[in-house]
């Protein structure tokens, strides 16, 4: 039986129950949330790390969380900082934009399903030759369908912005997979 | 490729996925969350934090004299046996003060026979006063025991004190003196 945000909030709420409140919050949002991570990271290992500080920090901080906002929103967001903040120090060690970038692209390579498709790789390495605001748009809106409302919550943009950056993270991997598929 | 729609494209997750991952991933922050739960803090008042801190205090100032008090009891009965207030006595001791005070009686018995040569008090009084640092109070014998005791002798037959005498373990100092 799935339970309610409702239902995780009160648990979290009170002290006694918080740590089935934690367990229940896993259980609803870990995959979800690994993905979106995932995607950013690329990195198995780092991935797994990133989702557990994820909702380390969820129960550390659960008093910041305010029922104004949706809760997979309030997650979305610490997710999406911690992700970041792991790419930037994956990216200080590379000395340029580049680097960072074919990187990125031997991390997909390497983390790649044996019996992927190639259009699925393409697509993989389309986004992160992405800017980081047009990557976070663009999976959030692609991958896991948020709406305009909550993604500009989570990554502090307004809808107007986040749908021209939506537009042109489009038209950036709709070119890049034209220009490298090969059939 | 001339046209392309990433709209038509299947969403899928293309990358490898650990065994276990979400258990691993549970376990993990459970285990985290749970050793960095603090321990209880106990709200201490500060009338309690004064209180225990004299308790304390005249605890340990107690406990430091009772042990100067016994060092300096130490060294006072090491001193000089003379100076015990009740205390119990060590063999040692006992055995020092039984010595000495049988040979105070029998110098005191002595000197009884000089007083009587002699007929004075006051030097029987001054050999008493020197001997009275001792802890066991030497019996004064006086004129009027000691004619009394004769009398009582007198009572008695030659054979009479001849078994009495046979009867009775011999005073070993006696024979210093006789």
């Amino acid at each position: 039986m799935k339970i309610k945000d409702a239902e995780i909030i009160s648990l979290m709420q009170n002290p006694r129950t918080q740590e089935k409140g934690v367990r229940a919050l896993m259980d609803a949002y870990q995959s979800r949330l690994y993905w979106h991570i995932r995607r950013i990271i690329v990195d198995g290992d780092l991935a797994q790390d990133t989702l557990q500080e994820t909702f380390i920090k969820a129960y550390q901080n659960f008093h910041q969380f305010k029922n104004d906002s949706q809760l997979y929103t309030w997650l979305y967001r610490i997710a999406t900082n911690e992700a970041l903040q792991q790419v930037n120090k994956m990216n200080k060690m590379k000395k340029s934009d580049e680097d960072a970038e074919y990187h990125m692209q031997n991390l997909v390579a390497d983390n790649t399903e044996g019996d992927a498709e190639e259009i699925q790789i393409l697509l993989q390495n389309a986004i992160q030759s992405l800017p980081e605001k047009q990557k976070l748009v663009f999976m959030m809106r692609y991958y896991d369908d948020l709406p305009y409302e909550e993604i500009s919550k989570i990554v502090d943009m307004s809808v107007g912005t986040l749908k021209t950056n939506y537009h042109y993270a489009k038209q950036k991997i709709e070119d890049f997979i034209k220009e490298n598929y090969e059939r | 490729m001339k046209e392309f729609d990433i709209e038509k494209l299947e969403r899928k997750n293309i990358y490898k996925v650990p065994d276990q991952l979400f258990e691993n991933i549970q376990d993990s922050v459970m285990n985290e969350i749970k050793t960095s739960k603090k321990a209880p803090v106990f709200k201490l008042n500060w009338i309690y934090a004064a209180a225990a801190s004299l308790a304390l205090i005249f605890g340990m100032t107690y406990v430091f004299n009772s042990d100067q008090n016994s060092v300096e009891k130490g060294l006072t009965s090491n001193a000089g046996y003379t100076i015990h207030k009740g205390e119990p006595k060590t063999e040692g001791e006992l055995a020092y003060e039984t010595l000495k005070s049988d040979l105070t009686s029998v110098e005191n018995n002595n000197q009884t026979v000089v007083n009587q040569n002699t007929g004075s008090v006051d030097a029987y009084k001054n050999e008493n006063e020197k001997t009275i640092t001792s802890p066991k109070a030497v019996k004064v014998v006086t004129r009027q025991d000691e004619t009394k005791m004769n009398d009582y002798l007198d009572s008695f037959s030659n054979s009479e004190i001849a078994e009495l005498a046979s009867n009775s373990t011999q005073d070993v100092y006696l024979d210093l003196y006789n």
